[in-house]
């Protein structure tokens, strides 16, 4: 029920592959449905990643202005007035601060949390899989691809490749999370908003591989 | 015969006024597109320039050893697909270009058909209000050469843009930004009103000759110089 509401948001987006709708049964809509997680997970992580580049940006940002309102203090600590008056505006960057690092990690949950969903579809496609292997052994089942070309086997490859890249990112924005506030090297700092937004470790053709498995699933045609 | 050939002639030089006027506001529009381009670009520069002097393996970054090559990878197809965009916009200053290029040499092939009927001096004729066939027709050159120069000027620097190379992306902003010839813009812009809106001026050409220092455009020099002398000797 839930992955066939899913379906119908991957749909809306696509195209119909044609005026009627097929129907697909056991083996077949469990892939396709999965195809579906796959799009509207990836879109997720797309949208949480902005939010977090901007969640990040403003933490660099607030950080180097702190590192610029102590050096002012250090230079002037021989006035007290004035060293009072920063003091207010310490404690308001420093909220300012909290609240931005409390935004990242709340993002960086609901990405984690998206990679446990990834790794629970991957391992159901593992077992779509083995089971077709197993009635294909059993002669229960046809050797025939269940969409259009791909054998059963390749489906389970693009989502092993699909988890496998956004495992490593996540693995990466948890290390950026760690150290963005604590980091006071202006390279390194630069270094951390580049890599949550462009994500290296999500390599190009993961695109490739989910369009071409939402093709080879019907829910885009040509 | 001379004043029809006159005639016509001033009816094509206010049609390329107009179309320089349309040519220029869509100019600026194409370069304005190109600036926060240019501006990303720069900030690609600075992002490279950062990834090779971070220290990244006295960091916990150490636990991912490819990600000095992947993220320089994702960072150059970033500069290369902005300077796709760019040069798209650069394929618009171009046909910009090739329309006032068109459309002075529809002006001088005009009047190369009507040189014999016409009269040395009422090509050079000035009034308050209308400036003489000579001096647009210099203007329009001008402007030709000046949509060409700056056309050439950004596509050179494009096409010897190196997106591997650190300093030359980060300089890029200011590079391109260098490249506007603000005093250029102004002539381009205050010509084509000038020109383009003379309302009454077919009457206005026979009220008399104004003296040059009354004639304020900012090519003047350009004009009493080589333009003029130029069109002069077609004119002989």
């Amino acid at each position: 029920m839930k992955s066939a509401g899913k379906e119908r948001m991957v749909e809306s987006e696509c195209a119909p592959a044609s005026g009627r709708k097929q129907m697909f049964t056991g083996s077949a809509r469990k892939l396709r449905d999965t195809a579906a997680d796959w799009h509207n997970l990836m879109l997720k992580w797309e949208r949480l990643g902005d939010e977090g580049s901007a969640a990040a940006t403003r933490i660099v940002n607030l950080s180097v202005s702190k590192r610029a309102e102590k050096d002012v203090d250090i230079t002037a600590e021989d006035d007290t007035s004035f060293v009072n008056e920063r003091s207010g505006s310490h404690a308001e960057l420093d909220k300012d601060l909290q609240d931005g690092c409390n935004e990242l990690m709340n993002i960086l949950e609901k990405m984690a949390h998206i990679v446990f969903k990834m790794e629970k579809i991957s391992s159901s496609v593992k077992g779509v899989c083995a089971l077709e292997k197993f009635q294909q052994e059993q002669g229960r089942s046809s050797v025939s691809p269940l969409f259009q070309t791909w054998p059963v086997t390749r489906f389970d490859e693009v989502s092993s490749k699909l988890y496998e890249s956004y495992k490593q990112e996540l693995a990466l924005k948890q290390t950026i999370v760690k150290e963005i506030a604590h980091t006071s090297d202006p390279d390194l700092l630069l270094v951390y908003l580049s890599s949550w937004l462009h994500q290296p470790y999500i390599e190009d053709n993961t695109k490739l591989l989910l369009e071409s498995l939402l093709l080879e699933t019907m829910h885009r045609t040509l | 015969m001379s004043t029809c050939a006159l005639s016509s002639l001033h009816h094509a030089l206010k049609r390329s006024f107009e179309v320089l006027e349309q040519t220029q506001e869509r100019w600026n529009g194409a370069l304005s597109a190109c600036s926060p381009l240019l501006v990303s670009l720069g900030n690609l520069g600075e992002q490279m320039r950062a990834l090779q002097r971070a220290p990244l393996e006295r960091t916990p970054m150490r636990a991912f050893p490819d990600l000095r090559p992947r993220l320089r990878f994702k960072l150059l197809q970033a500069a290369d697909a902005l300077v796709g965009k760019l040069l798209e916009q650069t394929s618009v200053l171009q046909s910009l270009r090739d329309m006032m290029s068109n459309q002075a040499a529809a002006v001088f092939q005009l009047y190369a058909q009507h040189a014999d009927a016409l009269e040395l001096s009422s090509c050079l004729r000035r009034s308050a209000t209308c400036p003489s066939v000579a001096d647009m027709m210099g203007w329009l050159q001008d402007a030709e050469r000046y949509y060409h120069n700056e056309f050439l000027k950004r596509k050179v620097l494009l096409e010897t843009l190196r997106p591997n190379d650190v300093s030359d992306l980060q300089t890029s902003p200011k590079r391109w930004e260098s490249l506007t010839n603000q005093r250029g813009d102004d002539c381009i812009t205050g010509e084509a009103r000038r020109a383009s809106r003379p309302a009454s001026c077919q009457p206005m050409l026979r009220c008399g000759t104004l003296s040059p220092s009354r004639v304020s455009h900012p090519f003047r020099d350009i004009v009493q110089g080589g333009v003029l002398q130029r069109v002069l000797v077609s004119i002989v």
